[in-house]
């Protein structure tokens, strides 16, 4: 039986380097950084005090039907980037079928600073200042729900929460959901906002870097902790068609694997990575050579960066070094749970505009990452098909395929 | 064609029986687990019961192993599965030989965890936070932990949507079976007993008021209901592609013959609305399964004893089987379990499971007098005996969310 195609249509983010698909890709290969001084909480207690966060975000622009008071910064950037998708897809709420448009997104925290305000209520022995508002606020399926309120789509309403690769889960759940046809359009991508306890605990392992992300290179440092949201318009090719939509790419298949090994460390020979990849590429019916971009998971520390280029090699083999990988964690930060879905939209672009953003601060590369990593500057190529890999705690592994919508029928 | 998805086990931790079959005689001989709640101190809020499981210890299931790295969650996650992987014949070789996947439905995963973590940080700085805990801050946490636990290589997935998380858990796994992705999937859910979410349940005003000493408890559907009991648990199902698990000689206890969902946008705040999103996802179930309303034997529902709520899926259980529900037997075993959220559909599903086997559906306890306008004529606190072909299991959450699934008698061999 022949498998209904599902492309991209649609694409917003709200980012540390801009908000809306035309600035953030301008940012994005012109190399600009969002990384600066963490400006939502005191960081004086901490021994690093740099993060990649959203500046000047207006919820109110994004907000038709629903109070931001009422909202979570990470439910917020949600609906702004699911907004800012359906009118990049020109899709009309009004045309839709409401009962058959869904939302699927992923998150590493859900609403984290929700749980700390009432952290510093519960300390201060405040707790008789919580009210209702904080069941209505903070469970992670809220920014889903949210969402959907706000637009009003009765469809399927999905959250999974699978930490740093959450992005990528779902928006291969949403593939599929329009595969089986329990939906005609899907709104598919990821959440997360600045986080205390995302923050404290990546300084408590020591991965935080004091300066700048630099994924790559030798001298690195580690991962810069950012915040954002990366939302895809999905719907199956026939629709586009019929509606005369633009067509970013088309979801070639995905992979996902568990590590099955440790928390918060990869598997030390990749293997997880390779089957997700693997899967990623069987599925979509694509040999490796066949890939021309990937975008790595790229964090930025080392552990990170020599696994994925391990992983790589074992997967590719001698193609490895002929396809690109850059890590746009360079210029973001890592967005957490945004972070695949903004990589998702920024392979969709880099396979319809042939264009590959950078890895930018990559001067001396570590000896052990001998790929080509696109360093400092973006490039010009024909992007057939793209690859886009996230990693995370608990061993989970995901790897979507993104390509070239090339005949339509 | 599409694969056929099947039942081979069941791994069930809950407040009544550590067993499919021990929570469905719990259930039917009318036992309740809600008392008052011991785990914390329930002082100063306004409902002290809850459903806990008492004296729960991990290692009468997994045996003398580093379990410090776990917290509860992921103790009761990693503890059914081993009971799942008895019930359905997964021995360690075999999980070795064949990637085992997992997914798990789980409304907070441990917002204990992550709130203790983060007021540790404050109260003594940032130096004092444990990093083997923020490992387990994520809402992923039980799922990882599980699998490091089981060696499960193969897709690991945790969905988050309120009180369906799990029977949402069990849908998605299904599909995943379905296209060929995998051919054995754990699935189903969990959420833990613990002071952070019992404290966000109480102020939001949902949990119930009645008098436990005059023998007053949540009861689902009555008249007199005045909100839940939060509960506790974990249940897990071995779901497997019925070819695959035919031939592995497995037990089918069920195949599971279709799901739906819906989104209630309005999240409860308009009758009809909610009434409505009941209704598609039953509808949604049937269709999937190609079942008719009149094939439908018997209803385990979310009903929890929440005005509201057991309102919206009285009237959407009507609307969802074309009005034929007078003579539907029904179950709400949340009124002896308390609200488990995420445990909550795949322990319905489990204690189906026994009602295919024995005959049995638990009666809803203490259920004196349905609400005057719903059409649930046979619910009362009575068993009943029947013989499921199919049976109906709906979950409903706070936000909106709704899931239905049919499970359906084998009959693959």
């Amino acid at each position: 039986m022949k498998q209904c195609r599902i492309v991209v249509t649609g694409i917003g983010v709200v980012t540390p380097i801009g908000t809306g698909r035309e600035l953030f890709w301008s940012n994005l290969l012109e190399g600009r950084s969002g990384i600066g001084p963490v400006q939502s909480f005191d960081t004086s207690a901490y021994n690093v005090h740099r993060g990649a966060e959203v500046q000047d975000f207006r919820a109110e622009n994004y907000l038709f039907n629903l109070d931001a008071a009422h909202l979570g910064r990470a439910s917020q950037f949600a609906i702004a980037a699911a907004r800012l998708a359906l009118a990049d897809a020109n899709v009309e709420i009004a045309s839709l079928d409401l009962k058959r448009a869904g939302v699927s997104m992923g998150t590493t925290s859900g609403e984290p600073r929700e749980v700390e305000r009432f952290d510093d209520l519960f300390i201060n022995k405040q707790l008789d200042r919580v009210g209702p508002e904080f069941l209505k606020l903070y469970p992670s399926h809220v920014i889903a729900a949210h969402m959907a309120r706000e637009l009003q789509f009765a469809g399927v309403n999905m959250m999974i929460p699978t930490a740093c690769a959450a992005g990528n889960y779902a928006i291969a759940h949403a593939f599929d959901v329009l595969r089986a046809g329990r939906a005609d359009l899907m709104l598919a991508g990821g959440s997360d906002s600045f986080s205390r306890i995302t923050f404290t605990g990546f300084a408590q392992l020591g991965a935080i870097a004091p300066e700048t992300c630099q994924p790559f290179d030798r001298y690195r440092k580690g991962m810069i902790p950012g915040e954002g949201a990366g939302v895809l318009v999905l719907e199956p090719l026939s629709s586009a068609v019929r509606r005369g939509a633009r067509v970013y790419g088309e979801i070639g298949g995905y992979g996902l694997s568990c590590d099955a090994h440790h928390m918060t460390a990869a598997h030390p020979n990749g293997d997880g990575a390779v089957r997700a990849m693997k899967q990623a590429l069987d599925q979509s019916g694509i040999e490796p050579e066949e890939v021309s971009y990937i975008s790595a998971h790229g964090t930025g520390t080392a552990t990170n960066d020599r696994l994925e280029t391990l992983a790589v090699k074992r997967l590719f083999r001698d193609a490895a070094y002929r396809i690109p990988m850059s890590s746009v964690k360079s210029m973001l930060g890592h967005t957490m749970g945004a972070a695949s879905a903004i990589e998702a939209a920024v392979c969709a672009l880099a396979v319809f505009h042939d264009r590959i953003p950078p890895t930018i601060n990559l001067e001396e590369p570590d000896p052990d990452c001998d790929l080509d990593y696109v360093p400092n500057s973006a490039r010009e190529r024909t992007v057939r098909v793209a690859m886009n890999n996230a990693y995370a705690f608990g061993g989970n592994n995901a790897s979507l395929v993104i390509r070239k919508c090339e005949s339509s029928n | 064609m599409r694969n056929r998805v099947v039942i081979t086990g069941a791994g069930v931790v809950s407040s009544l029986g550590d067993s499919s079959v021990s929570l469905q005689s719990s259930l039917c001989s009318g036992r309740s687990a809600i008392r008052p709640v011991e785990l914390f101190s329930t002082a100063g809020l306004g409902c002290p019961l809850g459903g806990e499981i008492s004296l729960f210890d991990a290692e009468k299931y997994l045996g003398r192993r580093n379990l410090r790295p776990l917290d509860r969650t992921s103790r009761l996650v990693s503890s059914a599965a081993q009971l799942a992987f008895e019930d359905s014949g997964w021995s360690e070789v075999m999980r070795s030989n064949e990637e085992v996947g997992l997914v798990l439905g789980t409304m907070f995963c441990s917002v204990h965890t992550i709130s203790e973590f983060d007021r540790r940080a404050v109260e003594a700085g940032p130096a004092y936070a444990s990093p083997m805990d923020f490992s387990n801050t994520v809402i992923n946490a039980a799922a990882g932990q599980t699998a490091i636990v089981h060696n499960l290589r193969g897709i690991n997935s945790t969905i988050s949507t309120g009180t369906t998380s799990g029977l949402q858990a069990i849908a998605y796994a299904t599909d995943v079976i379905r296209s060929g992705r995998a051919k054995a999937v754990l699935a189903g859910g969990a959420d833990e007993m613990c002071f952070e979410s019992f404290f966000g349940f109480d102020r939001a005003g949902l949990l119930c008021r009645s008098d436990h000493r005059a023998g007053d408890f949540p009861i689902p559907f009555d008249k007199r209901r005045n909100g839940f009991a939060l509960g506790e648990g974990a249940a897990l199902l071995m779901l497997e592609e019925a070819s695959f698990a035919h031939e592995r000689g497995a037990r089918l206890l069920a195949e599971i013959a279709g799901h739906g969902c819906s989104y209630d946008c309005l999240q409860g705040d308009d009758d009809g609305a909610a009434v409505a999103a009941i209704a598609l996802s039953i509808q949604r179930a049937l269709n999937d399964s190609f079942t008719l309303p009149h094939e439908i034997d018997c209803l385990s529902a979310s009903a929890n004893g929440s005005r509201l709520g057991d309102r919206h899926e009285a009237h959407g259980v009507f609307t969802g089987l074309n009005g034929q529900t007078h003579k539907l037997p029904i179950t709400a075993i949340k009124s002896m379990l308390g609200e488990t959220l995420g445990a909550s559909g795949p322990l319905q599903v489990a204690a189906m499971l026994e009602t295919m086997r024995d005959g049995v559906l638990p009666g809803i306890q203490c259920l004196q007098e349905v609400d005057d306008d719903f059409a649930l004529d046979l619910a009362g606190p009575d068993n009943k005996e029947i013989d499921v072909q199919a049976g109906l299991i709906n979950s409903v959450g706070i936000d909106g969310h709704c899931c239905s699934l049919v499970l359906a008698r084998c009959d693959v061999n």
